[in-house]
C-alpha cells in the first residue's frame, strides 16, 4: 500500500518533551509510517497509510495528548444555495476534504465558513469541491467595504438569474395556459387566441425551452448533487417536472398510453409547474438578501478613504487620501467636520463632538480632546481634529463587531440542526413515498376507486380516459411536488438572521444563534452587583450640618471637606472631592495637609482646621459628636458610610461647627426599571455579589430584586450559577466580561455588559455593548421574538406538507374523487415558502418595548437622582 | 497521490453504480413481473410503471449506496 504524507501545524508545543508526547500519540495509530514533530517550526510531518488511518484520527490523537492543531478560517460566498439540503451537500463536500476539520454553511448568509489545515488543504480546492457539487464560489476578504459590494454583486447576480428565468417563463406558461384552456373560454375573449395555441405540437413546442431553459437548473444541480451521494431540493423539482413533461410527451405521440387521451394534454402541467417553482425561487432571492439588511448597515459605516498625514521627511508631513483599508496602526489621521472616523485611534491634537451613536447607542455626541479615543465609522459633527490610528483592517471596533453579527448569522441554533437534519432526510423519504403510492394506486387503487368524473382541484378537467398508469403516475409527481420542504430549511435562519440584526440595531451582540435561543428560554438572571446593578464606586449621597439643614450650609461643609481630601487618593475622599465638584463647588487647595491612618484626615486652609473622619478622629481631638450620632447611626443601618467633618476657625480654636457626609455605591440610572421590565416578563431576579448579607439586603430592596446571594467570593459565583441550574432554571448570569468570566461561560446565557466597542474580548454569549442594564430586557424580547417567529415558520414551512401530502396522496380521493393537479401543488409550495419570508420580513418592524415607550415620548419612570446603596461591605468576599 | 486518490474514486463510483443500478433495477423487474402476473396491464403501463419505479429506486438507493460505499472503502 502507498503511503502519504503530510503536515500538520501544532498548536501549543513548549518544550522537547511536548514533542515526544506528540509523537508518542501519532505513532500509537496503526497506519503511521512515521512521525516526526519540529519544535521549532511547530509541525508535525507525518507518514501514513490512508486505507488505515485518516488525517481526522491525527487530528483526533494530538488533541488526546493535549495540543491542538493549527488551523486557519476562510469564509467563502458560494452562490446558487436554495435549500437546507444545498447546505448539506456542500458541508458534505467540504468535510470530505483532507485539512478541513469544520465546514458550516448557511442558507441565510450564503456563506461556508471553513477551518482548516493550511499545510493540507488550500482554500482553492475547497472551490473547487464546492462547485463540483454544482455550486458557484467566491473568497470573501476581510476588507468590509468590499465584502459589501461582493455582498451586494453576488444577491444581485442570482437575483438576475432568476428574473431572466422569470422573464422567459412567464410569457411561455401564460401562452401554455391560454392554448390549453382557449375552448373554455367565452367566444367573445376565444376569438382572439389563436387556434393554433390550441394545438399539442404547438404546447409541446411552447413548453420544450421553458423546460430545458428555465427548469434546467434543476435538473444539472439534481444530477450534480446525486453523482456525489446527495439529494436536494432540486431532485424533487426534476423528477416534478421531468415525470409532467414526460406524460405529456407520451400522451402526444401514443394518445392510447393511458394518460387522458386525445382530449388531454399535460403540457400546461410541466409548464405552470416550471413557472411556479422559477416564481418561487425569484421571490425568495428577492426577500432572502433583505434580511441581512443589519450587516449591510454596519458595513456601510466603514468609510473607503482616509485622509493621511505622512510624514516624507519635511516637518509639517504631506495629506493624502488613500483607501481606509490601507491606513497602518501609527498613522496620523486628520479628520474634518461631517466625515466618518476611518479607522480606531487616539486623539492627538485638535477639539470636536463626534456622534458615535450608530455603534455604541449613545445618543448625544460626544466631547473628544487630545487623549480621547475615536471609534472607525463614527461621524465627526463639529471641529477638526488629527488622531493616531491604533487599530486597522479587521481589528477595529466596527470590523469586529461586523464579523460577530455574522459569525452569528451563520451559527446554527439547536432548533435548526433538527430542521436541517429533517429537511436533508425528507427528501429520499419522499421518493419512498412516491413510490409506494404509485404502487399502491396502480395494483389497488385505480381499480378499488377510480372514477372517470374525477376533477382536478380548481380546475375544470376531469380525467376521463386517464388509464392505471397515467393515474398512478400523476399522483405519485403530486407527492413529489408537493412535499418540498425548501420552506422548512429556510424558516429557522431566515429568522435567526433577522433576530440578530434587529439585536444588533439595539447594541446587543448575539454570539450566536443557541444563545438567541437560549435567551428565549430564561427563567432566572443573575445580576452581578458590583459595576453591573451600582456603579461600582462611591459617591455622596447624604450631607448634614449640625447647624441648618439649608442646602448653603451643607455645601459648606462638602466645599470644605472636598478641600481636605482634595490631594487623597483614598475611594471615599474621591467621592467627597467628585461630590463637590458635581454640586459646582470651587474647592481649593488646602494649606497643609495631613492623612492620619485608620482615622482620617486634618487640613488647614482659609484660617481655618478643618478634621474629616471617623468617630476615633473625634475622639482624639475631643470633638463632641453626641448631637449628629443618631443620624449617623441610622445611615450606618442602611449601610452606608459615615465621615464626620469638624472645622474651626483658627481665631478661635474648638469652636467647632460639626457636620456629617455619607458616602456609599450608588445605583445605575436604569437599574431598578430594568428589574421591573424583567419581573413583567415573569423572569427571577437574582443578585450576586460579595458583600455581607445587611447591606446586600438593603440594595436588593431598593431596586426590587427577588433573591440575594450574598458573601459569596468571586470564584464561587460560577458554583452559584451552576446551583441554580441544578434546580432546573435556566439562567443567565450578567456581569463584568472579564472578572465574571467563568460565571457568565457557566451560565445558559451569558451577557457581558458595557463592554464598549472592543466586543473580540468579551465573554459571554450575549454581549451589550452599552452600559445599560435595560438591554438586557431588549436581549430577552428580541430573543423571544426571533423564537416566535422559528416557530410561526416552522408551522407555516410543515402544515402545507402535513396537510398537502396526504391529499396529494389520494388518502381522500376514495371519498372525495379529487385529485390536486402538479401545478396547485408547486403553487402551493410557492406560497409556503412565501409565508416564510415575508413572515420573516415581519420581525424588521419589530421595537422592544421599552425602545416603544421612549420613542412614543412616554416618560419612563426613572429617578430623578440615582438611589444611593450601601458602600461595599465586604466579608472578604471581594467583587 | 493524485492519481491513487482518482483509482479510489473510480473504485467508488464503479462499486455503488454496481449496487444502486442493481437494485433498481431488481425492483422494477419485481414491478413488471407483478404487473403482468396480476393484472391486464397495457405494455404502456408495465413497461412505463417499471421505468418510473426504476427511476424512483435509482434516486433514492443512489445517495445512500454512494455514501455508504465511500466510508467503507475510506476507512
Amino acid at each position: 500500500m502507498a503511503t502519504k504524507q503530510i503536515t500538520i501545524p501544532i498548536v501549543g508545543m513548549t518544550c522537547a518533551s511536548c514533542v515526544a508526547h506528540i509523537e508518542g500519540g501519532l505513532n500509537n495509530l496503526s497506519g503511521i509510517e512515521k512521525a516526526s514533530v519540529n519544535l521549532g517550526s511547530g509541525k508535525a510531518n507525518v507518514e501514513y497509510d490512508p486505507g488505515r488511518v485518516s488525517p481526522h484520527k491525527m487530528f483526533d490523537a494530538i488533541a488526546d495528548v493535549g495540543y491542538q492543531v493549527g488551523t486557519a478560517e476562510a469564509t467563502l460566498h458560494v452562490l446558487g444555495m436554495t435549500c437546507a439540503s444545498c447546505v448539506a451537500q456542500i458541508e458534505g463536500a467540504l468535510n470530505e476534504l483532507e485539512g478541513v476539520t469544520k465546514a458550516a454553511v448557511s442558507l441565510a448568509t450564503n456563506t461556508a465558513k471553513v477551518a482548516y489545515v493550511p499545510t493540507m488543504v488550500t482554500v482553492a480546492q475547497m472551490k473547487h469541491a464546492i462547485r463540483d457539487v454544482g455550486y458557484d464560489v467566491s473568497e470573501q476578504t476581510d476588507s468590509s467595504a468590499s465584502a459589501l459590494d461582493r455582498e451586494r454583486e453576488a444577491r444581485q447576480q442570482e437575483l438576475k438569474r432568476q428574473q431572466r428565468n422569470l422573464l422567459i417563463a412567464t410569457p411561455i406558461a401564460a401562452l401554455v395556459m391560454l392554448g390549453t384552456f382557449r375552448q373554455m373560454l367565452p367566444p367573445e375573449i376565444q376569438q382572439f387566441i389563436p387556434e393554433l395555441l390550441s394545438e399539442k405540437w404547438f404546447l409541446a413546442l411552447l413548453t420544450t425551452p421553458l423546460v430545458f431553459g428555465p427548469g434546467r437548473q434543476f435538473f444539472v444541480n439534481s444530477w450534480r448533487g446525486l453523482k456525489h451521494g446527495v439529494t436536494d431540493m432540486n431532485l424533487l423539482y426534476a423528477t416534478g417536472i421531468g415525470a409532467a413533461y414526460g406524460i405529456a410527451v407520451i400522451n402526444v405521440l401514443f394518445p392510447q398510453a393511458g394518460f387522458g387521451g386525445e382530449g388531454a394534454t399535460f403540457f400546461e402541467s410541466a409548464a405552470l409547474l416550471t413557472w411556479f417553482i422559477v416564481l418561487g425561487r425569484y421571490l425568495e432571492a428577492l426577500t432572502r438578501g433583505r434580511t441581512s439588511d443589519a450587516i449591510r448597515k454596519l458595513m456601510s459605516l466603514q468609510p473607503k478613504i482616509a485622509r493621511v498625514i505622512r510624514r516624507d521627511g519635511s516637518s509639517q508631513g504631506q495629506e493624502i487620501e488613500i483607501p481606509a483599508e490601507e491606513v497602518e496602526i501609527q498613522d496620523l489621521i486628520l479628520v474634518r467636520p461631517g466625515e466618518r472616523i476611518a479607522v480606531d485611534g487616539v486623539v492627538s491634537d485638535g477639539y470636536s463632538a463626534v456622534d458615535e451613536s450608530m455603534l455604541t447607542g449613545e445618543s448625544l455626541p460626544v466631547e473628544k480632546k487630545a487623549g480621547d479615543n475615536v471609534i472607525g465609522g463614527t461621524m465627526n459633527k463639529t471641529g477638526s481634529f488629527k488622531f493616531v490610528a491604533t487599530r486597522v483592517g479587521k481589528d477595529t471596533a466596527l470590523a469586529q463587531i461586523i464579523q460577530l453579527v455574522e459569525d452569528a448569522q451563520a451559527s446554527k441554533a439547536p432548533i435548526q440542526k433538527l430542521a436541517d437534519w429533517v429537511a436533508g432526510h425528507f427528501i429520499l423519504g419522499v421518493h419512498l413515498l412516491a413510490i409506494l403510492v404509485f404502487v399502491f394506486w396502480f395494483f389497488v387503487g385505480y381499480q378499488l376507486y377510480f372514477d372517470p368524473n374525477t376533477r382536478f382541484m380548481l380546475s375544470p378537467y376531469t380525467l376521463g380516459e386517464m388509464g392505471v398508469f397515467g393515474f398512478a403516475l400523476l399522483l405519485s409527481v403530486t407527492v413529489l411536488v408537493i412535499s418540498c420542504p425548501c420552506a422548512v430549511g429556510l424558516a429557522t435562519p431566515s429568522a435567526m438572521m433577522a433576530g440578530t440584526g434587529k439585536a444588533a440595531e439595539y447594541n446587543v451582540l448575539f454570539k450566536n444563534a443557541e444563545a438567541i435561543e437560549n435567551t428565549s428560554k430564561l427563567q432566572t438572571i443573575v445580576f452581578d452587583k458590583t459595576g453591573t446593578l451600582t456603579k461600582g464606586e462611591p459617591s455622596v449621597t447624604n450631607v448634614i450640618s449640625d447647624q441648618s439643614s439649608e442646602v448653603g450650609r451643607q455645601n459648606e461643609i462638602l466645599r470644605l471637606a472636598a478641600i481636605a481630601e482634595k490631594n487623597s487618593e483614598h475611594p471615599l475622599g474621591e467621592a467627597i472631592v467628585r461630590g463637590a465638584a458635581a454640586r459646582g463647588l470651587s474647592v481649593s487647595e488646602p494649606q497643609s495637609f495631613n492623612s492620619i491612618p485608620g482615622y482620617g484626615v486634618e487640613a488647614h486652609a482659609e484660617e481655618r482646621e478643618i478634621l474629616l473622619g471617623n468617630r476615633k478622629l473625634m475622639k482624639q481631638r475631643g470633638v463632641n459628636i453626641g448631637e449628629l450620632l443618631p443620624q449617623a447611626e441610622q445611615l450606618e443601618q442602611d449601610g452606608k458610610t459615615v465621615m464626620f467633618v469638624a472645622t474651626s476657625s483658627l481665631r478661635s480654636p474648638r469652636a467647632w461647627n460639626l457636620g456629617l457626609i455619607a458616602v456609599a455605591d450608588t445605583l445605575k440610572e436604569h437599574s431598578a426599571e430594568a428589574i421591573r421590565q424583567l419581573h413583567k416578563l415573569g423572569i427571577e431576579t437574582v443578585m450576586i455579589t460579595g458583600d455581607n448579607a445587611r447591606t446586600a439586603s438593603a440594595i436588593a430592596k431598593q431596586v426590587g430584586i427577588d433573591r440575594v446571594l450574598a458573601e459569596v467570593l468571586p470564584q464561587d459565583k460560577a458554583n452559584e450559577v451552576k446551583k441554580l441550574q441544578a434546580q432546573g432554571k435556566r439562567v443567565s448570569m450578567v456581569g463584568d466580561g472579564v472578572n465574571d468570566a467563568p460565571a457568565l461561560a457557566q451560565a445558559n446565557v451569558g451577557m457581558a455588559i458595557g463592554s464598549g466597542t472592543d466586543v473580540a474580548k468579551e465573554t459571554g454569549h450575549v454581549i451589550l455593548i452599552k452600559d445599560d442594564l435595560r438591554d438586557v430586557v431588549v436581549a430577552i424580547e428580541i430573543g423571544k421574538a426571533t423564537m416566535r417567529k422559528v416557530k410561526q415558520n416552522l408551522f407555516w414551512a410543515f402544515i402545507y406538507n402535513t396537510l398537502g401530502i396526504p391529499i396529494a396522496a389520494g388518502l381522500l380521493y376514495p371519498y372525495f374523487q379529487v385529485v390536486i393537479s402538479p401545478e396547485i401543488a408547486a403553487a402551493l409550495m410557492a406560497i409556503s415558502s412565501l409565508t416564510v419570508t415575508f413572515n420573516t420580513l415581519l420581525l424588521r418592524g419589530f421595537v422592544p418595548s421599552l425602545k416603544r415607550e421612549r420613542g412614543t415620548g412616554i416618560p419612563s419612570k426613572r429617578t430623578a437622582q440615582p438611589a444611593h446603596v450601601p458602600a461595599p461591605a465586604t466579608s472578604g468576599g471581594a467583587e | 497521490m493524485k492519481s491513487l486518490q482518482m483509482d479510489l474514486d473510480r473504485k467508488i463510483a464503479v462499486t455503488s453504480a454496481l449496487i444502486y443500478g442493481g437494485i433498481s433495477i431488481t425492483a422494477a423487474l419485481v414491478f413488471f413481473l407483478a404487473a403482468t402476473s396480476v393484472g391486464t396491464y397495457t405494455n404502456v403501463a408495465r413497461f412505463g410503471g417499471a421505468a418510473w419505479v426504476m427511476l424512483l429506486s435509482f434516486i433514492v438507493t443512489m445517495p445512500l449506496v454512494i455514501s455508504f460505499v465511500k466510508k467503507r472503502m475510506k476507512a
